[in-house]
């Protein structure tokens, strides 16, 4: 360590590249959101200074707060659907089971395929007249069970929160299926030993061991739900009315399609308080966890 | 041992590095310097730079490129430099560059709405003085979508008609129609015929929103409301959204969504799928923009389709006939323009809109605003089409409405045919945002 003591300079040469596109394209543009937001804009004419009023505007707005209840829903699916199915998924797998590499294949591939052909396909599937769902309802005779599954305002945000379960098990399940590769195999042997059964080996010995990558797991599946566009964008664009809007698109839509760059920025800067909100929040809850 | 490996594979890495960049500036200068001969060449070539969406081997486009080609030939003193941008990433550029004040001599331009902006900022200049020389071939009727404040800016190379009724003949015949219904209520009876006979009556993909107001609401609403509605809307406040006449027009469409003439899941497909359903025959209609037309002949060349405007609706004030139109992308000047580079772009102007070019675009299904006959061997639909929009032309709502309210409505229309939202609440939230702008 005594290149640390004698000279800072060749540290901070190494580091200054990264620094400086770091801040170029990650911090400036925050600061420069800021500016925006207080501004009324339209990319072409004159800006115009209006104070808070695009805040005042966003936090009366009826469809920025069901934007923002369809995002915490998004983050509930993720958080309460994605991780214990994956959770479940990989202590299955990680038994000597026949054909467990080829399961493993087949639950990580919804995360390799685009999320384009993820949304179009499943698309198909929800569709109401021809789709997959409904017409499996109807071979077993359960057609007023079928749903116009997109079309409906109901149903539709449900539909888009299972397709997005779907596309990320995956990730998650491999993830715990390395923590468990990660136990060591004598803690085990000295359960057996003592007698333990296979409920409480899980319970008592593979849960506690893999604490830490769930805590990822979780903080992963928050800030990858809060972000959520690509997929809702393809599937609903928003719709119908306004019932599957999230966050990032009211913003996209905001911005870029009605031209309101001030009252965009103040939307993103929202977005940009609420994700480390929720963050602090979680951090808060998992810190109690561990004293 | 290792350390000196690594120490030679980092020089390796360094050399290579440095090849790499001398390479890439090597072919940067390269191109500069090769601009500056072309220019000391021949000290008084003027240049104009162009940015256009023309990306794609379409007809229109192709002819488009040739006249630039030709005119340049014809004017070896004048180079035309294009650039071609893929139609988003053209529209991002124009609002940033033009938020730069940095826009290129002739700006491929839309009209109505994205037309002006670009006005309000004092970034293109009008054209009027050279209007004259294509008094004969553009009726002054066909132009208006890019005259404001009473000035021209553009000209249009297209037109499109957004909203026509495509009906597959043979199945209104088998319900008894041998014509198209002429009135509102005769067309909702021969929607419950045709759902009594389980086909869909109207073809309908409205999962991005904009067909309800495109095709729809621009011609419904201008039958009940008349054709000065929006301007006076936007410019006088004589009339409202929400005037009794435009809530009538929007309930007409929830009518329609109410009365089930829509395929159920027309909120979750869009206007491709919708035209599949019709061209496959499991719906008897579609109302659709004329863009239908050409991928309609090319996939069901047989099929027996008529084409209709949307009939009369009774106490309406518009004219029964009349279809909204908006015009095609035209070109504009940018405001910076003078001098020699002013009267070179004039000259590119008048050799490009010519006689000429709108007889190629109609040879290629292309509508267009010029008084020309049209050529021998276009399709008959084409024919039908230019016959119907040769009447009246109104304008399309989302070409005059500002942006952010065309989205409130876009959005508002889809609710309204959900239910969860009324035809009035939907004129009150529009006139609301439509006040907000004064």
């Amino acid at each position: 360590m005594h290149i640390l003591s004698r000279n800072k300079w060749p540290i901070f040469i190494g580091l200054a590249p990264a620094l400086v596109i770091y801040l170029l394209f990650a911090i400036v543009p925050i600061i420069i959101s800021f500016y925006y937001s207080v501004m009324d804009w339209d990319g072409f004419t004159d800006m115009k200074f209006v104070g808070l009023e695009n805040f005042r505007e966003a936090l009366t707005d009826p469809i920025f707060w069901s934007s923002l209840k369809n995002n915490l829903l998004v983050v509930a699916a993720s958080v309460f659907g994605q991780i214990p199915i994956a959770l479940f998924f990989a202590l299955l797998l990680n038994r000597k089971l026949k054909g467990g590499k080829i399961f493993r294949t087949l639950g990580f591939m919804p995360v390799v395929i685009s999320t384009v052909i993820i949304s179009l396909v499943w698309g198909m599937m929800y569709n109401s007249r021809r789709g997959l769902f409904n017409k499996l309802l109807e071979a077993v005779g359960l057609e007023n069970l079928a749903q116009n599954w997109l079309g409906d305002p109901k149903w539709a945000m449900i539909s888009v929160c299972i397709t997005m379960v779907w596309q990320f098990v995956g990730l998650y399940l491999i993830i715990f299926l390395a923590a468990l590769q990660n136990i060591p195999q004598e803690i085990y042997e000295a359960a057996e030993i003592d007698g333990a059964s296979e409920m409480k080996k899980t319970r008592y010995i593979t849960l506690p061991m893999m604490r830490n990558s769930i805590i990822v797991a979780v903080i992963l599946c928050i800030s990858g739900s809060l972000r959520t566009f690509d997929l809702i964008y393809v599937m609903t664009s928003g719709g119908p009315g306004h019932s599957t809007e999230v966050l990032a698109m009211y913003m996209f839509d905001q911005t870029f399609s009605s031209t309101r760059y001030g009252y965009g920025s103040a939307l993103s800067l929202f977005i940009f308080f609420f994700s480390l909100l929720l963050v602090y929040v979680s951090t808060l809850v998992l810190k109690r966890k561990e004293t | 041992m290792l350390k000196k490996m690594k120490s030679r594979s980092f020089l390796v890495m360094m050399a290579f590095l440095l090849a790499l960049m001398t390479a890439c500036s090597g072919k940067g200068s390269d191109q500069a310097s090769g601009d500056n001969n072309a220019s000391a060449k021949d000290g008084n070539k003027i240049e104009l730079t162009f940015w256009n969406i023309w990306t794609d081997p379409s007809p229109q486009i192709e002819a488009s490129k040739k006249q630039v080609e030709a005119f340049m030939k014809e004017h070896p003193n004048i180079v035309i430099k294009q650039q071609n941008i893929p139609h988003d990433q053209y529209k991002v550029k124009v609002k940033t560059q033009a938020a730069g004040k940095q826009l290129p001599d002739l700006i491929q331009v839309w009209p109505g709405a994205e037309l002006k902006p670009l006005v309000d900022g004092k970034l293109i200049q009008p054209i009027d003085d050279m209007l004259s020389h294509w008094s004969d071939l553009l009726p002054e009727e066909k132009l208006g979508d890019y005259r404001m404040n009473g000035k021209q800016y553009a000209l249009p190379g297209s037109i499109t008609p957004t909203s026509l009724v495509y009906y597959d003949k043979d199945i209104l015949k088998n319900v008894g129609y041998d014509e198209f219904p002429n009135t509102y209520e005769e067309f909702k009876k021969l929607i419950a015929k045709l759902n009594d006979k389980k086909i869909i009556p109207i073809a309908l993909g409205n999962k991005a929103q904009w067909i309800l107001q495109s095709s729809y609401i621009s011609t419904i609403g201008d039958r009940l409301t008349g054709d000065q509605f929006l301007s006076s809307v936007l410019d006088s406040g004589d009339k409202k959204f929400t005037d009794e006449k435009f809530i009538q027009a929007v309930k007409v469409i929830k009518e329609l969504a109410d009365l089930k003439a829509f395929n159920e899941d027309f909120n979750s497909i869009d206007n491709v799928q919708h035209r599949d359903l019709f061209v496959l025959g499991e719906a008897a209609m579609m109302i659709d923009g004329a863009w239908s037309l050409g991928p309609l002949l090319k996939d069901a060349p047989d099929k027996n389709v008529g084409i209709a405007v949307f009939p009369k609706v009774e106490g309406g004030e518009g004219d029964p006939a009349a279809v909204s139109a908006v015009s095609g992308t035209g070109i504009a000047l940018n405001s910076e323009l003078k001098g020699e580079k002013l009267k070179a772009a004039q000259e590119f102007f008048e050799y490009f809109y010519s006689k000429e070019y709108f007889t190629e675009l109609l040879k290629a299904n292309v509508l267009v605003p010029a008084n020309i006959e049209p050529p021998a061997g276009i399709s008959p639909l084409l024919k039908e089409v230019s016959k119907l929009v040769s009447h009246k032309l109104v304008p399309v709502y989302d070409a005059t409405l500002p942006t952010n309210v065309t989205d409130i409505l876009n959005t508002g229309l889809q609710e309204v045919t959900l239910g969860t939202m009324s035809p009035e609440e939907l004129a009150e939230k529009l006139q609301k945002a439509v006040d907000k702008q004064k």
